[in-house]
């Protein structure tokens, strides 16, 4: 009872600090919206697809048409018609366009007549998306350049049947030879895991723009949250009040864990503003919400003890300011909370599931990505529970009251 | 020279300060480490290596006994398998759908290919149609992305033949010909023989001709470069925390009562005060210069021509230096600086860096991405430093330079005003 008194008292000291909201809530909500705006494609365009500049010299010829048709069916570049020069178009690429193709003047007649043109493409290929707009350029190229070659494989058998092949025959060859590129008989699909299809739930167009963005701010500012309550007990250590409280009848264990509880507390009220903010953001955190409560109580029991082993540590506030950003900095980016492991390499991946908050990424993209049930958080909670119980003997043991 | 000697004693206790150490050296340090072993570090050859892709897959195509148990599915499991594709796909094989669904809900696998049933039959009906299915983690992206792109050129492959053989049976029917079924069997291999030539890379010059957009580098550089551009954002970062850190020691000193001690001696307020300025620009320039040298000799950063380099890091430093101070002048006490330099300057330095990041995302880097740092004094620091470090000259660097020292005019003012008014004296 005693450790609660101890609790609501730190609980209402960090409150009564308006900055503490702000801090705890209003900055992880922040970024959570700026990180989930542009990573999801900058501003929410209607049209997710990469912008391509399509700089026709070829005037509209038949194949400089057929190609923007058989570019405008890429489901992933769109193409954008340009009037403005090679140079201003090409100044354009990596900034406002992933690439630009360019159709020579004379491209489609000189194809016609069995010339290899090439079309000219500006990308660069070390980027993710100019090498997404270079393969999906090539695509349409082999397409376009495929129905010039059935076209010419039927007249080909057309004129091996003893009949001329004129122009009306292969254009016709050609036309119906596009029309089947964009009606693909054999067709690439990609799915997604559950998510997208358990309960035919439609994969969520939220869910993908903040299933990165919402539990990695919510892991980084979870961390970040701890330095208020360190500091406390580091003003507490410092004013002597901790010493004090040992003449009183609250024993050191109660001290202790009323310390611990108001971390807890206030990280698991962090938790669930910030799990109620994704819900209004289409983040479906309420599909499985008995996994994704078994982690967030996993999630502010580990944080707590970290919060409690700094405070125990620090021996000035400005160390517990140090002690608890270093640790967000670092836990937060090898834990995959602001870029997804996916993009690091194997040895990183490693390393990161070596840590909770890899494992908190994991658990709750699970649930609000994954589409996967409470099984599946259960080992991330595990992993959770087992940092907490290190870092609370940790802290536990070396606890001073002076 | 008393200006100079507060200047000295500030800077000193500074440099033995740990916090200072730890947040404005060790962090920054730290996370450019980081990302450098994340990305580049570990690559042997100093490019980065996509870990390879866990792929399963799942041939459920019956081969077609009229064309001589002809398998569309067999030839695309095999080419998944091949040794040209060894270093980027863990290809294995299993019977079942639901178990490689499984195992990439289990996250054992990165994506499974399911090949349906009637693919090669598909092939040979004019009516028929056929979908390959490419299942995957729906947290991953670059992998399956690579994957579908694999998978799509080859059934292209298949997808031409059968176009071919289709539009010539058509096209000559409307000129009352009827072709045999040797002649569309020829049509299709010509086309086949026509993509695998392609394929093998003899004929895709004919195709396309890529060109880099001017000024992009070379993969090596560009991790080199990509580096740098995230040690020159922390750098910013903590140049802004190190003038934050070293202003709030005027309110520091004030509540420890050594600056109304100060005020009795014969040293003017202005002369304390102008002592401590001199400090927290000096403290930026050590710290600035201990990452750039750390930078260039464990990263390899190259910080572009000494010109415009210098004159980015002249607008960080009065720039950084004189908004601590705004920043401090605005706080009652010591105790808000907890909070100041946790959040606002974290709020603000994460916004004003974050191009950094999102740059690198494939369709991120433009419109609120690119503007909203610029509304921070971070935004345009970084601005500078980039042009200077992309090999801009000083024209280059001159507006964002133009636009610091605005800024640095404006808070260096109001902040010592503050100070001034605050701290009394003469």
């Amino acid at each position: 009872m005693r450790s609660i008194d101890l609790m609501v008292k730190d609980l209402q000291q960090l409150v009564r600090n308006w900055m503490t909201p702000v801090f705890l809530v209003a900055m992880p909500i922040g970024f959570t919206l700026f990180f989930g705006m542009i990573f999801s494609g900058a501003g929410g365009q209607s049209d997710p697809r990469l912008p391509v500049a399509f700089v026709d010299q070829d005037n509209g010829s038949v194949l400089s048409t057929h190609l923007l048709d058989l570019l405008e069916a890429s489901d992933a570049i769109r193409p954008v018609a340009s009037d403005e020069s090679v140079d201003r178009v090409e100044r354009k690429v990596g900034k406002d366009m992933a690439a630009a193709v360019i159709v020579p003047a004379g491209y489609s007649e000189r194809v016609l007549a069995g010339e290899d043109v090439p079309l000219t493409v500006v990308a660069d290929g070390g980027t993710a998306a100019g090498s997404t707009a270079q393969t999906a350029i090539q695509a349409a190229a082999v397409r376009l350049r495929g129905a010039v070659k059935a076209a010419q494989l039927s007249a080909e058998a057309l004129e091996a049947q003893g009949q001329a092949a004129d122009e009306s025959f292969l254009m016709g060859a050609l036309d119906e030879a596009i029309a089947a590129w964009r009606q693909l008989p054999l067709t690439v699909v990609a799915t997604q895991s559950r998510a997208a299809v358990e309960k035919e739930e439609k994969p969520s167009v939220m869910a993908t723009r903040y299933g990165q963005a919402s539990p990695g701010m919510m892991v980084q500012f979870s961390i970040a949250g701890i330095m208020g309550a360190a500091q406390i007990l580091v003003l507490e250590r410092k004013s002597r009040s901790l010493q004090r409280l040992l003449t009183t009848a609250i024993s050191r264990v109660e001290i202790i864990v009323g310390h611990y509880l108001t971390m807890f507390v206030m990280i698991l009220a962090q938790l669930a503003v910030l799990i109620s903010f994704g819900q209004l953001l289409g983040v479906n955190y309420m599909r499985e919400p008995v996994a994704v409560l078994l982690l967030a109580v996993t999630m502010a029991l580990w944080t707590a003890s970290l919060g409690l082993l700094i405070g125990t540590l620090a021996r000035t506030e400005e160390q517990a300011i140090i002690f608890s950003l270093i640790p967000m900095f670092v836990l937060s980016a090898l834990g995959g909370a602001w870029m997804p492991l996916e993009v690091t390499g194997k040895a990183f991946q490693t390393v990161g599931h070596l840590l909770p908050t890899a494992w908190a990424m994991d658990g709750i993209q699970n649930i609000i990505v994954r589409g996967l049930g409470l099984e599946s958080a259960l080992l991330p909670a595990g992993i959770m529970l087992a940092y907490a119980v290190v870092l609370f003997a940790l802290a536990a043991w070396r606890f001073k009251f002076e | 020279m008393k200006v100079l000697d507060i200047a000295l004693k500030d800077l000193r206790r500074f440099l033995r300060n740990y916090f200072f150490l730890g947040l404005g050296i060790g962090v920054p340090v730290l996370v450019g480490a980081i990302f450098y072993f994340a990305f580049g570090g570990l690559a042997s050859d100093g490019r980065f290596n996509l870990p390879q892709i866990d792929v399963v897959v799942v041939n459920l195509d019956e081969p077609v006994a009229a064309y001589g148990n002809f398998s569309a599915g067999e030839m695309l499991a095999d080419f998944l398998k091949s040794e040209e594709l060894g270093g980027l796909l863990a290809v294995t094989e299993s019977n079942s759908a639901a178990t490689a669904r499984a195992a990439v809900d289990r996250q054992e696998a990165d994506v499974a290919i399911i090949i349906p049933a009637d693919l090669s039959a598909a092939m040979f009906d004019p009516q028929g149609r056929a979908v390959i299915e490419v299942y995957h983690d729906p947290t991953l992206t670059i992998g399956p992305g690579i994957v579908k792109s694999i998978v799509t050129q080859f059934v292209d492959a298949l997808t031409g033949s059968r176009i071919a053989a289709s539009i010539a049976y058509a096209q000559l029917a409307k000129r009352g010909v009827t072709v045999d079924g040797t002649t569309i069997q020829n049509i299709a291999m010509r086309y086949g023989e026509w993509s695998a030539s392609l394929a093998e890379g003899q004929g895709a010059g004919t195709l396309l001709t890529v060109r880099s957009p001017a000024g992009s580098k070379e993969q090596g550089n560009r991790l080199l470069a990509m580096i740098g551009g995230i040690m020159a954002s922390m750098i910013i970062f903590y140049a802004f925390y190190a003038g934050a850190a070293s202003a709030l020691t005027i309110l520091q000193e004030k509540e420890d009562g050594t600056l109304p001690r100060l005020s009795t001696t014969p040293t003017p307020m202005s002369a304390i005060l102008g002592g401590k300025l001199i400090a927290v620009f000096a403290l930026i320039i050590v710290q600035v210069s201990v990452l750039m040298a750390f930078s260039s000799l464990v990263f390899k950063t190259t910080w572009g021509a000494p010109g415009p380099m210098l004159l980015a890091i002249v607008g960080l430093v009065v720039l950084a230096g004189s908004f601590g101070i705004f920043v401090m002048s605005w706080l009652r006490d010591t105790r808000q600086a907890g909070i100041v330099l946790g959040g606002v300057m974290t709020v603000v330095g994460m916004v004003g860096i974050s191009s950094v990041f999102t740059g690198t995302v494939p369709g991120a880097g433009g419109g609120i991405a690119a503007t909203l740092p610029l509304f921070t004094p971070h935004g345009w620091a970084l601005r500078a430093w980039r042009l200077a470090m992309d090999g801009g000259g000083i024209g280059d660097v001159l507006l964002p330079l133009v636009v610091m020292l605005a800024l640095t005019a404006v808070f260096f003012s109001i902040g010592v005003l503050r100070f001034r008014k605050r701290l009394g004296g003469h």
